[in-house]
């Protein structure tokens, strides 16, 4: 088995985080998003990250600090949103380089999964293709995500629909999924049509008759997609408290809800709510709720919520 | 740099326009000789002496600003309480240095003709300003932020009047259908920002959309020395009289009922 981490995306609903970095490297709780899926997956099994040429810089970066061998990164040609090749087609491609016929661990990589990974491979079995869903509890919500309609028993998945207009369920597919060597060509085919449409290949797997499992899990899942699924993924895995890197200092600084300060943070005279400040920034005499600021930001005398800042904003009041 | 020396050029034809016009207004109400009982020689003495400081008059009613339109009646008004200023600089300095007084109809003369003259000058001035300016590669290559019905009308107008803000180049934050809006082309969402700025050596940008990122456009410009420039509407002003401000030392930007047209001046 090869895992297969799709973070070639230019995540532009995260603008500015994602200006200069892939949603996957963004820190959550105090690591990338992408090192809490690669600590999940067995160590014995090589990993295959796909991006493409515009985020090459930060992946070789984040690679350099792993202590992983088997970690590759794939880098797909594309330097803009315009020029890449879909999620499904960057597989497709790589698949057909490589001439790979195993099965496949295909993850992607803005995605926080709770559950165990060992308990996920356990559930698979040849010839059947699997994907981890997960309750999302409203029928609005499951309208961006791919929905699943399992059986009686409770695994066997009978439909799957790709972001419904109008879904038939809240369980919806998450981005975690296997797919035995079996269904490799018919990946292939498929993308060769629908680069982008990865959800797509579980429809086309039924309607070839091949058998589509769940794997329904009630751990914590986050697809980080916005700055409030962000914010939300933060809370939930830091928890109500303040997270500081070992170089960072606060003082005189009241805290509510979630804080996490990066390497070398400095915070001063301020009130902090649900703040996630990156690398370099300082804070002196601020009253943040709901803010991301991107490293080296400079903040003094400012109240501000809701915002997501770009890196190296300076905003002093006089 | 051409606008530099576009603007230098402007400011020495200004200073040798106003000199020229009162000089036209000596020789109208004195004859086209040099009368000894006035000599042209004290007259030209004072008109030197002023002619810089009335420029500086001028200029801090920020006639010369990029985004000053000169054929308006805002700027002929500018122009106008400048040539007062101006004359009235002119009598003081001649009856210091020299004790006399003259002619009140070549002052009125010098007035018209140099508030008159002045403005006119500055309106086909401007034009040739224009159009030098927004010859490719554009002075001022300006992105615009945002594709609404109030850009594309923004662009329009800066378009149709040859402003010296040339938009080269459209982003918006949620992406867009349109390929193109009056000519200029879409180039994506917000996460192309730095590379259009750098690609497009982008002078000016307006915001017109998107007000969740105004702190990062403004942040960006600051960091690349870009100016930023903000359509009310994004806030929701659209009663097209509002106004910045100061209370108590601070900006603010003001949008008062309309009332009498009196009124504007105790708003």
């Amino acid at each position: 088995m090869h895992a297969f981490i799709l973070a070639g995306g230019f995540a532009t609903r995260l603008w500015p985080l994602t200006e200069k970095r892939a949603k996957p490297l963004l820190p959550l709780a105090g690591k990338p998003i992408i090192s809490h899926l690669v600590e999940q997956i067995p160590k014995e099994i090589p990993i295959t990250v796909s991006t493409n040429a515009a985020l090459r810089e930060g992946f070789e970066q984040w690679h350099a600090t792993l202590q992983r061998p088997n970690v590759s990164i794939v880098i797909e040609d594309a330097a803009h949103d315009d020029h890449k090749l879909g999620a499904l087609g960057a597989v497709a491609t790589w698949v057909t380089q490589q001439n790979f016929a195993e099965d496949l661990l295909l993850l992607t990589g803005d995605n926080y999964c709770g559950f165990s990974m060992d308990s996920f491979l356990k559930e698979t079995s040849p010839d059947t293709a699997l994907l981890a869903a997960y309750d999302i509890g409203n029928l609005e919500a499951a309208k961006a995500f791919g929905t699943v309609i399992v059986g009686k028993d409770g695994r066997t998945i009978e439909a799957f629909e790709e972001k419904p207009r109008e879904p038939k369920t809240t369980l919806v597919s998450t981005g975690c999924s296997y797919l035995p060597a079996s269904a490799i060509p018919i990946l292939c085919a498929y993308a060769a049509n629908h680069p982008d449409n990865v959800g797509g290949i579980f429809e086309e797997l039924l309607s070839k008759g091949k058998p589509v499992a769940a794997y329904i899990f009630e751990e914590p899942w986050f697809d980080i997609g916005s700055f409030d699924a962000y914010l939300e993924a933060t809370k939930a895995l830091v928890g109500e408290k303040a997270l500081l890197h070992a170089t960072a200092q606060m003082e005189e600084t009241e805290v509510h809800g979630t804080v996490v300060a990066g390497e070398n943070v400095t915070i001063r005279k301020s009130v902090l709510e649900n703040v996630v400040l990156f690398d370099g920034c300082t804070v002196e005499d601020c009253v943040l709720t709901d803010c991301i600021l991107d490293v080296h930001c400079s903040l003094k005398g400012i109240d501000l919520t809701g915002k997501m800042l770009r890196s190296g904003t300076i905003l002093t009041q006089n | 740099m051409r606008y530099r020396t576009l603007v230098l050029l402007w400011l020495l034809s200004d200073i040798t326009l106003f000199m020229a016009v009162f000089c036209l207004a000596y020789f109208l109400r004195v004859g086209w000789i040099f009368s000894s009982d006035f000599p042209f020689g004290n007259f030209l003495t004072a008109v030197v002496t002023v002619a810089p400081v009335w420029l500086l008059v001028l200029a801090t009613t920020r006639t010369f600003s990029l985004t000053r339109s000169q054929a308006t009646m805002r700027n002929a008004a500018y122009i106008t309480y400048s040539a007062l200023v101006g004359v009235a600089l002119f009598t003081l300095v001649y009856y210091f240095r020299y004790e006399q007084f003259f002619s009140r109809m070549l002052l009125i003369m010098a007035f018209v003709f140099s508030a008159a003259g002045i403005w006119l000058w500055h309106i086909a001035y401007s034009v040739l300003l224009r159009r030098i300016l927004r010859r490719d590669p554009a002075a001022f290559p300006t992105l615009v932020i945002g594709v609404t019905r109030e850009s594309a009308r923004l662009i329009r107008k800066l378009n149709e009047s040859s402003h010296p803000l040339k938009p080269v180049a459209i982003l918006d934050g949620k992406g867009s259908k349109e390929s193109e809006v009056e000519g200029v082309p879409v180039r994506g969402k917000l996460n192309k920002l730095e590379e259009i700025m750098e690609s497009e050596r982008i002078t000016h940008l307006i915001q017109c959309s998107d007000l969740e990122q105004s702190l990062n456009l403004l942040s960006a410009c600051r960091q690349r020395g870009c100016t930023y420039l903000l359509l009310p509407s994004v806030l929701g002003i659209v009663e097209r009289d509002e106004r910045i401000d100061t209370l108590e030392g601070q900006p603010v930007t003001i949008v008062s009922p309309k009332e009498h047209w009196w009124t504007w001046f105790f708003r």
